[in-house]
């Protein structure tokens, strides 16, 4: 029952990031964001027993959010209307 | 001594993080075979190390590798992998059949988590260095626009 109580406040983080990403004007905001919704993706996948799954997925995590803010020199930090 | 670092904070967390990061990809790297990680996880941890330091201390750190070089590697990693592919398809054995590998050794097992470990080997060497591959693309991308 914890169990449970836990995985379903984790996804309800993931589902809260996923909208801040989605809503977010600072471009640099949703990339933290982002990495604040693979943080909690890693747990979600640890908790339901595939620690591979949640290896890959913190370490990928790290790599893409440095590309991101990389490219977020090219892109501009703030988003058009 | 190179270029200074960036301040306190960076300084310190570098020289923590780094030499960490980089025998824990040793580790995963070695380890493949017994526990969760493998050749490609090792290699994204491998690069990691590589980009902090291109992150702390820009182009001209001393710990680098260079674009052109990492594609050259890249391609030595995908020849270490299909170098033990088809070398047991020279002594009578099937594509990646590790039993068939020219090695002696006293159990099947051990010639097996060689060709393992050689795989591993190889993928380890193509993702990290396509991974700085695609980071010294991006920052050499937006520095020649300004």
């Amino acid at each position: 029952m914890q169990i449970l109580t836990l995985e379903a406040i984790l996804l309800l983080f993931l589902i809260a990031a996923t909208i801040a990403i989605i809503m977010c004007r600072d471009l640099l905001a949703a990339v933290v964001m982002f990495s604040v919704f693979s943080f909690c993706a890693v747990l979600a996948y640890l908790m339901m027993g595939a620690p591979d799954v949640a290896f890959t997925e913190a370490v990928i995590g790290t790599v893409s959010t440095i590309f991101m803010v990389a490219a977020l020199k090219k892109v501009g930090r703030w988003c058009k209307k | 001594m190179g270029k200074p670092f960036g301040g306190v904070v960076l300084n310190s967390a570098f020289r923590v993080i780094v030499p960490f990061t980089i025998v824990y990809g040793i580790y995963v790297l070695t380890h493949g075979e017994f526990s969760p990680g493998g050749g490609f996880q090792a290699g994204a941890l491998l690069a990691i190390g590589v980009v902090l330091a291109r992150l702390v201390q820009g182009q001209d750190t001393k710990f680098n590798i260079k674009g052109t070089h990492a594609v050259m590697l890249a391609g030595v990693g995908a020849f270490i992998y299909a170098l033990t592919g088809f070398l047991p398809m020279f002594f009578g054995g099937n594509f990646l059949e590790y039993a068939y590998l020219p090695v002696h050794m006293h159990e099947a097992a051990e010639v097996h988590a060689l060709g393992i470990l050689m795989i591993e080997i190889g993928v380890t060497l193509t993702v990290m260095m396509t991974i700085i591959d695609i980071m010294d693309a991006l920052v050499r991308e937006s520095d020649s626009d300004e």
